[in-house]
């Protein structure tokens, strides 16, 4: 059984099902955004909405996170087990699923961060599936992240009259026992009737970058000294949002907090942003990324080419976040189309 | 300073032109400065202790310094301290006082003292770093207690302490505050010095830039986004020099950089 069905008036109970085991976290509406945030009653949460302020990355790599504790005289750490409810994160955009896996291949990579991996063993992920577009500045059509393919427990479709679930795990098919959910007798229909569907929503949606997915990476090969990196270092004030908010940007910073009584403290880490003046200074004062535009230019870099070579897949999850916060209105469509007309004049 | 196991170290308080906002803040710490006080003797400090004495290690010196008697007297509390910290908004950049620079001293004293007799002595207000060397700087308005017990830590532990050197967006957008630009409010996030764990900003207020411009700011974009909310060169201006005033007319020394 991978398919279950489900009433659409009925996702509140759902959700109050899933609160007898699991802390439940969901997209909730913060003044006109949306944040992620644990839910007690299932009606604040509001399943139509734009990608929130922060990824659900900060459930698996949090913005202030302790990682041990040490005494003073001993070189080792006296204690670094992490306590982790477990957790649901309902209502996830594909999007978002795709930013979790970039971080899942990253934080298992040699060598592995235990903090990471026992957090993403204690969340279920349950997705909710884009229908329509949710403003101009998402790319996920040609970042091909607006389909779900992978990284989740279940994924909550509605095809109109039902929603309809795919049990993706057996966390997921223990969780599709439940009495609330209706049979799917026909498995293979139901997933041609999803293929039909995901085909036809795409005309919902507005292709924004110029460049086509395969060609992606070939632009940013011949982009490192273009013009557009200085129009872009100019608009730039430095105040991180655009790393904040990337569900891929996983950079942080380790600091020892000592007690008052001096008998030893805490060690933990900190998110931290390639876009700050100090990110890349050096002992004696080097800074390796000193302008603004080399700054951001590393940050693109990090997203289309930096990890194509490492992990041979983008990290730029298409989901919009870094244009829609930035003040100075540095918009990644403007900025990979730019790089693209420029690549292709030269042509 | 802490392997000299019995001896604890001495701190002394000083306050200048200022109004003594930022001690009366360290007084809520409650139980915390209690057990501060397990490493440190406090010898001086008029907002809690009446005794005085001129034996201390640790200057925290608080608020801006006008007159050439407040000359000499930071002078001498520079010679008597091991280490001085410039402690608040007034002391690290000049703060508010900074405003009475947009004025020669009798048209200040117009304004103020209308028609009255002004029997007191004023001058020009300075950061303290103008006239004696700081060691480590606490900004804000006031300063923020759990900045004040990081650095205060930090530097008893022999490590020293350096504020952020990135603006307060930083800081806010970690809370997943909803952005103030995002509601048609002019902040002043993007370009003030974090640290403070972007505390108006939270409550739902501005950043009014207390904790100093960066030091390194991207003056022209932040002109450029307030510019794009429709706000005028004038206004723009006021906001930068509510507190940065010092800073704008440019200061003696550059703040110096531990």
């Amino acid at each position: 059984m991978r398919y279950v069905s489900l009433q659409k008036n009925k996702l509140s109970q759902f959700v109050k099902s899933l609160q007898k085991k699991y802390k439940v976290v969901a997209p909730v509406k913060k003044e006109n955004l949306f944040v992620f945030a644990e839910v007690e009653d299932p009606e604040e949460i509001s399943i139509d909405y734009i990608p929130t302020i922060l990824p659900p990355k900060k459930y698996f790599l949090p913005q202030h996170e302790k990682l041990g504790t040490f005494v003073k005289d001993s070189v080792s750490m006296a204690e670094t087990n992490i306590d982790v409810e477990p957790t649901v994160l309902f209502g996830a955009h594909t999007c978002d699923i795709e930013g979790i896996e970039c971080m899942d291949i990253v934080f298992h990579d040699s060598p592995l961060d235990p903090y990471f991996g026992k957090r993403k063993k204690s969340v279920i992920i349950i997705g909710y599936e884009c229908m329509k577009p949710c403003d101009e500045y998402a790319t996920c059509v040609t970042m091909d992240t607006l389909n779900p393919r992978a990284g989740y427990d279940i994924m909550i479709t509605d095809i109109g009259d039902k929603y309809i679930l795919h049990l993706n795990s057996p966390e997921g098919i223990e969780i599709g026992k439940n009495a609330l959910f209706g049979k799917v007798t026909n498995e293979r229909d139901m997933k041609n009737k999803l293929l039909k569907l995901r085909e036809d929503k795409l005309k919902n949606f507005k292709v924004l970058l110029d460049a086509e997915y395969k060609e992606l990476n070939k632009i940013f090969k011949g982009s490192y000294n273009s013009e557009t990196w200085k129009d872009v270092g100019r608009k730039c004030v430095s105040c991180g949002n655009c790393t904040a908010v990337c569900p891929t940007c996983y950079c942080f910073d380790i600091y020892d907090d000592v007690k008052l009584d001096m008998s030893g403290g805490e060690r933990r880490r900190v998110w931290d942003s390639c876009q700050l003046d100090e990110f890349a200074t050096v002992a004696g004062g080097e800074n390796f990324r000193k302008e603004r535009s080399s700054r951001q230019r590393h940050r693109y870099y990090r997203k289309f080419d930096y990890s194509v070579i490492k992990y041979n897949k983008f990290f730029c999850v298409g989901c919009g976040r870094c244009t829609r916060t930035c003040m100075a209105d540095i918009s990644l469509i403007e900025t990979v189309n730019s790089l693209t007309k420029e690549q292709k004049n030269a042509k | 300073m802490s392997d000299k196991k019995n001896k604890k170290v001495r701190i002394a308080f000083f306050d200048f032109a200022d109004c003594e906002g930022c001690q009366l803040q360290l007084t809520y710490l409650n139980e915390q400065l209690v057990g501060l006080l397990d490493h440190v003797e406090i010898v001086n400090f008029r907002e809690v202790i009446s005794e005085k004495s001129d034996n201390y290690d640790i200057a925290i010196v608080e608020g801006s310094i006008t007159r050439k008697h407040d000359e000499e007297r930071v002078k001498e509390i520079r010679k008597n301290a091991k280490i001085v910290i410039a402690y608040g908004a007034c002391a690290c950049i000049g703060g508010v006082n900074g405003l009475r620079k947009k004025f020669t001293q009798q048209e200040a004293k117009d304004i103020v003292y209308k028609g009255r007799e002004f029997p007191l002595e004023a001058g020009e207000p300075r950061p303290v770093h103008d006239v004696v060397k700081v060691d480590y700087y606490i900004h804000g308005c006031p300063t923020n207690n759990e900045e004040t017990i990081k650095a205060l830590k930090s530097i008893l532990i022999g490590k020293g302490y350096q504020p952020p050197t990135y603006p307060v967006c930083v800081e806010c957008k970690l809370k997943e505050n909803v952005c103030l630009f995002e509601k048609r409010q002019v902040c002043m996030g993007p370009v003030t010095r974090a640290g403070c764990g972007a505390w108006c900003p939270s409550y739902g207020n501005i950043c009014y830039g207390c904790r100093g411009l960066l030091d390194n700011p991207a003056t022209q974009g932040e002109m450029d986004i307030l510019k794009k909310h429709g706000y005028t060169l004038e206004e723009l201006t006021q906001k930068f020099e509510t507190y940065n005033l010092c800073r704008m007319m440019g200061e003696q020394n550059e703040p110096k950089k531990s």
